[in-house]
């Protein structure tokens, strides 16, 4: 599967997060959109899951707004 | 002899931490701490005060509620990772400190969040082996003294208490079936070296994703579904932690307590805290209890209650 803005909002919206995910911003920081620690770790299991992908700790600055999600992703997977 | 759980008493210290209080040095607003880790505040011990002397406090509030001859009470299991001393084990303190007989067993179990599971099985499997009559388990894991207060992955979500459950016979509560787990490639997750550290990426993952499966793996086990179980009592990790099984299992909200907001995740009393307020509901039959965390190490257990 490849990743693309609306399946990555999916997930963001699966992870059930405060913020409307209709509103969020592909280039901004999701931390700086409102999501905490505990968001982004769910969001990035949730990934891992559907992706079938380990995001290792090394990793996390590279998946921190959804482009940088969806091109980390992409890379990963092709 | 039917050995099951008679009675549960609860001892949790006074004093408060105010998590709001630290909230500014965090950066975490108050639906974070309200909502996301689910606690307000953390009840702390008194310094001096070892894990032997919340057991006691424990054990002071048991003899309100039950009549105990402890001349009777032949075996004595403390559950901790804080131990008074490395050496001796901290049950032969508890032993001296609330006069138990000679003839009494007594050790330690060193497990953390699972410790509550992993006791109860022992105790009843080991009393029952070598026919003995009346136990008593207690957990006690002050980990205000191996908390850095400037860590914000740690500082904020424990806090300190005891329990005790007395097993014996004519009980109301037995312990139906439990299964184990271990993750020991994870040890360093939650580790103390000088202080407690975790990873809460990892911690998280670890729960959201092997708790549901292996609660799931136990009902198959059983032959129970959903609707068969009253009450899912689960390690009181973090209200996310919390939430994320119980979303993850897709059970109803009203199955499951939460009650930690104002003292904290107290390790292996957080399950016998709340299984002491169900204790007194009558509608209960059967509770699932799922302890999980250090080792990394799980545990699950069904509970039937003999109204």
């Amino acid at each position: 599967m490849k990743a693309t803005s609306d399946n990555i909002r999916e997930i963001i919206a699966e992870a059930d997060i405060l913020i409307e995910v209709t509103k969020l911003k592909n280039d901004i920081l999701l931390k700086d959109q409102g999501a905490d620690s505990l968001d982004l770790a769910n969001i990035l299991l949730l990934l891992e899951e559907k992706f079938k992908i380990k995001i290792p700790d090394q990793d996390l600055d590279q998946v921190q707004s959804i482009n940088a999600i969806i091109e980390y992703i992409n890379n990963k997977t092709s | 002899m039917n050995l099951g759980l008679k009675q549960i008493a609860v001892y949790l210290p006074d004093k408060r931490i105010s998590n709001l209080k630290f909230k500014n040095n965090f950066n975490f607003d108050n639906d974070f701490i309200n909502n996301k880790i689910g606690v307000k505040e953390r009840a702390i011990k008194e310094k001096n005060e070892k894990s032997s002397d919340l057991c006691v406090k424990a054990f002071k509030n048991l003899i309100k509620k039950e009549i105990i001859d402890t001349s009777t009470i032949d075996c004595c299991i403390v559950i901790t990772q804080n131990p008074d001393y490395k050496i001796p084990h901290t049950s032969s303190i508890v032993h001296n400190k609330i006069e138990l007989p000679d003839n009494c067993a007594c050790f330690d179990i060193s497990l953390g969040c699972s410790g509550y599971v992993y006791g109860l099985s022992n105790i009843i499997s080991f009393m029952r082996f070598n026919n003995l009559k009346n136990g008593l388990l207690f957990t006690s894991d002050p980990y205000s003294d191996i908390i850095n207060e400037n860590d914000k992955n740690t500082a904020p979500i424990f806090g300190d208490a005891a329990t005790v459950t007395y097993i014996s016979e004519n009980s109301k509560i037995f312990l139906k079936d439990a299964i184990f787990g271990t993750s020991g490639k994870n040890f360093q997750d939650l580790i103390c070296k000088d202080y407690l550290y975790m990873n809460g990426r990892s911690i998280f993952n670890f729960t959201a994703t092997m708790i549901p499966q292996h609660i799931k793996k136990l009902l198959i086990k059983n032959n129970l579904e959903d609707f068969d179980i009253d009450k899912y009592i689960f390690h009181q990790g973090s209200k996310y932690i919390v939430d994320t099984i119980c979303k993850r299992l897709k059970i109803n909200k009203f199955k499951v307590p939460f009650d930690m907001l104002n003292y904290g995740n107290t390790v292996s009393s957080s399950i016998p805290i709340i299984l002491e307020k169900e204790m007194k509901n009558d509608s209960l039959k059967k509770c699932v209890i799922s302890g999980f965390g250090v080792g990394l190490s799980w545990g699950s257990a069904i509970l039937q209650f003999h109204q």
